[in-house]
């Protein structure tokens, strides 16, 4: 039904972003495979606590148990399948299901049944030991960050990252104690969920003319296409990203401070990072941006102007594109901030996410209305009769308008300038999954 | 709320409704400036994230996450942007409606008002600052064929007495959904 090759090479066909059968293939192929992000530890720091996140259709309790271990576990009883936590956070030692009183501790394990004895005749009619809450097939974390997979045997969450490691290490380790969530703010829109996942991924070609109103506001001086374009865009592994170029000639320290950091987080940072990490800020002059994690977690590190004086404060989201159907899509969208920060720069922060992203973010608003109409085009039958195209960086020889970057500090490969090598990587991803070879 | 509501009659309470339907009245003709000037120097704009938790949690909003969390600098700059020809979410306009009631008005206690201290002597009716309740209903409808929003939340203001009346200068807003059904918060409750 589809020439994947052809979406390898960016001839998209229109009806993917709101396509039923296509998103049913998704839901078994890629959702059904892939490592998906759920939760991060922070939001659950004492024994407990508890969220309670999605995998499309599939409802899962993240807990800390009481020895502290963190579990991800399905939320449906084991008896007759109600909902075992009806909340979206909170702390429990037990969850009791309201239907017929099933309890489990909240490591999962089953622990009280009533009339045990009577009902059953006891172990030897229902043995309790050894039933529990049914787990994600896999669990792994990396800096914090939970994911699971319902694949119960997919490759080790760090050898999945591979080269994508080192860009999530940007956001996620500024220093050894890495970051804090906030949130999320969820809210639904009427958009198919790959376009966000697109967009993060490299589309740096939309900021100088979608987001044309931030720059003009003064609130974000850097979307500038005179700017935007000096970026460089990097993929590696599931992931692939954008970023700012910064002035010539900064030192790492000058860099970061240019972006807003205060002095003291940037010794931490300077200790915490990689030699390779420093020289793509210093000696390559980039700072990384908007990014996406393959399949449907993004990234986005932005430095705008938080008050008249205007002072210059950076902020770190990450943010979910959870799948409702092919035409909607739930976003899930994180603050997050070094735990170390210091409590001042954490408030300055927190204000310049609310200004840029999230369900009121001045960015994410421009995003959306984009998003909607999109889908809206793409479901009926001309879609079907149109290639997009998303060829933006090659020739019709499929070779580079422009080599890639030489020298650049960070692992995978790199471009300067305008586009869609990333989405290219992102798609052709798509489609080893919807061919049924998951990575 | 502590105490009991103003008499529907009471001409401070008139008065506090009045403004809230003059300002639904400046939001749905998308009179930003004069929806800006409404507010104060030091207003605060409050939509904390509504979630759900278990009867007896303590909590259903979270603490430190919220929708909205503004000061005047940065509504200004929502307002501005606005006004650029760049606001894409926004252009063309959505269709507004903003429903105003349940509105109950408090005296506020000697000393809570906020920085505005006491409103000058002789003023009409606005000499005193009001604890102002209300229920607000936004339908959002946006283009010609998409399905309407709507927004339902309580808020709760601080008005504040001033020489030109009374001005906004503290709102909460408590929305009642958990995951809000509206494409953005490109507009204001």
């Amino acid at each position: 039904m589809i020439d994947f090759d052809e979406v390898r090479q960016g001839f998209v066909p229109a009806h993917i972003y709101n396509d039923a059968e296509i998103f049913a293939l998704e839901r078994d192929r890629l959702f059904g495979q892939a490592w998906v992000f759920l939760a991060h530890e922070s939001e659950i720091p004492a024994p407990g606590d508890y969220v309670v996140r999605r995998v499309l259709a599939d409802s899962f309790i993240v807990a800390r148990d009481e020895q502290g271990t963190v579990r991800v576990m399905f939320n449906m009883c084991l008896h007759k399948g109600m909902q075992v936590c009806r909340a979206e956070l909170g702390n429990a030692s037990h969850f009791r299901c309201p239907y017929h009183a099933w309890t489990y501790r909240n490591d999962g394990r089953l622990v009280g049944l009533p009339f045990h004895e009577e009902a059953y005749g006891g172990e030897d009619g229902f043995a309790r030991p050894g039933q529990s809450l049914l787990p994600a097939p896999a669990m792994d974390t990396c800096n914090g960050l939970i994911f699971i997979s319902l694949r119960p045997d997919p490759p080790a969450l760090l050898d999945w990252l591979g080269e994508f490691a080192f860009y999530l290490n940007f956001y996620t380790r500024q220093s050894p104690g890495g970051i804090e969530l906030r949130g999320p703010q969820r809210w639904r829109i009427k958009a198919n969920w790959k376009i966000g996942a697109e967009n993060f991924a490299g589309d740096s070609y939309h900021t100088p003319h979608t987001h044309a109103s931030v720059v003009e506001i003064g609130l974000f001086r850097e979307p500038k296409a005179s700017k935007r374009k000096e970026g460089a865009l990097y993929l590696a592994g599931p992931g692939s990203g954008t970023t700012y170029k910064l002035p010539p000639g900064g030192t790492f320290e000058g860099q970061l401070a240019y972006v807003g950091y205060p002095d003291s987080m940037i010794e931490v940072m300077a200790q915490t990072w990689t030699d390779g990490q420093r020289r793509l800020v210093e000696q390559d002059g980039f700072m990384v941006s908007a990014a996406t994690l393959f399949p449907n977690l993004s990234l986005v590190h932005n430095w705008p102007v938080i008050d008249e004086t205007g002072k210059v404060v950076p902020f770190i989201s990450l943010r979910q594109w959870q799948p409702v159907s092919e035409r909607e899509t739930e976003v899930l969208s994180w603050f997050a901030v070094d735990a170390g920060a210091p409590e001042e720069f954490k408030r300055q922060s927190y204000q310049a996410y609310l200004m840029c992203f999230g369900s009121s973010g001045m960015f994410e608003q421009d995003d959306v209305e984009n998003w909607v109409s999109i889908t809206d085009m793409a479901g009926g039958s001309m879609a079907r009769r149109l290639r997009l195209n998303s060829r933006m960086g090659l020739t019709s020889d499929d070779k580079p308008i422009k080599p890639p970057l030489a020298g650049f500090s960070g692992p995978g490969t790199a471009y300067q300038g305008f586009g869609e090598f990333n989405q290219r990587h992102w798609l052709s991803r798509w489609a080893d999954y919807l061919e049924g070879n998951p990575r | 709320m502590s105490g009991r509501p103003l008499p529907y009659s009471d001409p401070r309470h008139q008065e506090a409704h009045q403004f809230l339907v003059e300002e639904a009245a400046l939001l749905d003709a998308a009179d930003y400036d004069g929806w800006l000037g409404l507010l104060t120097d030091d207003v605060e704009y409050l939509m904390p994230v509504r979630v759900t938790t278990a009867r007896g949690a303590g909590f259903d909003s979270l603490a430190d996450m919220a929708h909205f969390d503004e000061n005047l600098y940065s509504l200004r700059k929502r307002v501005q942007r606005f006004a650029t020809e760049h606001a894409w979410t926004e252009d063309p306009p959505s269709r507004t409606r903003h429903f105003v009631s349940n509105v109950r008005t408090f005296e506020v206690a000697e000393g809570a008002g906020g920085a505005g201290g006491r409103p000058p002597a002789g003023n009409a009716a606005a000499d005193q600052d009001l604890l102002v309740e209300s229920a607000v209903l936004l339908f959002r409808s946006r283009g010609d064929t998409r399905e309407a929003d709507l927004v339902s939340a309580g808020r709760t203001d601080l008005l504040r007495a001033t020489q030109d009346g009374l001005r906004l200068a503290r709102r909460e807003i408590t929305v009642d959904e958990s995951v809000l059904r509206t494409q953005n918060l490109a507009v204001f409750l």
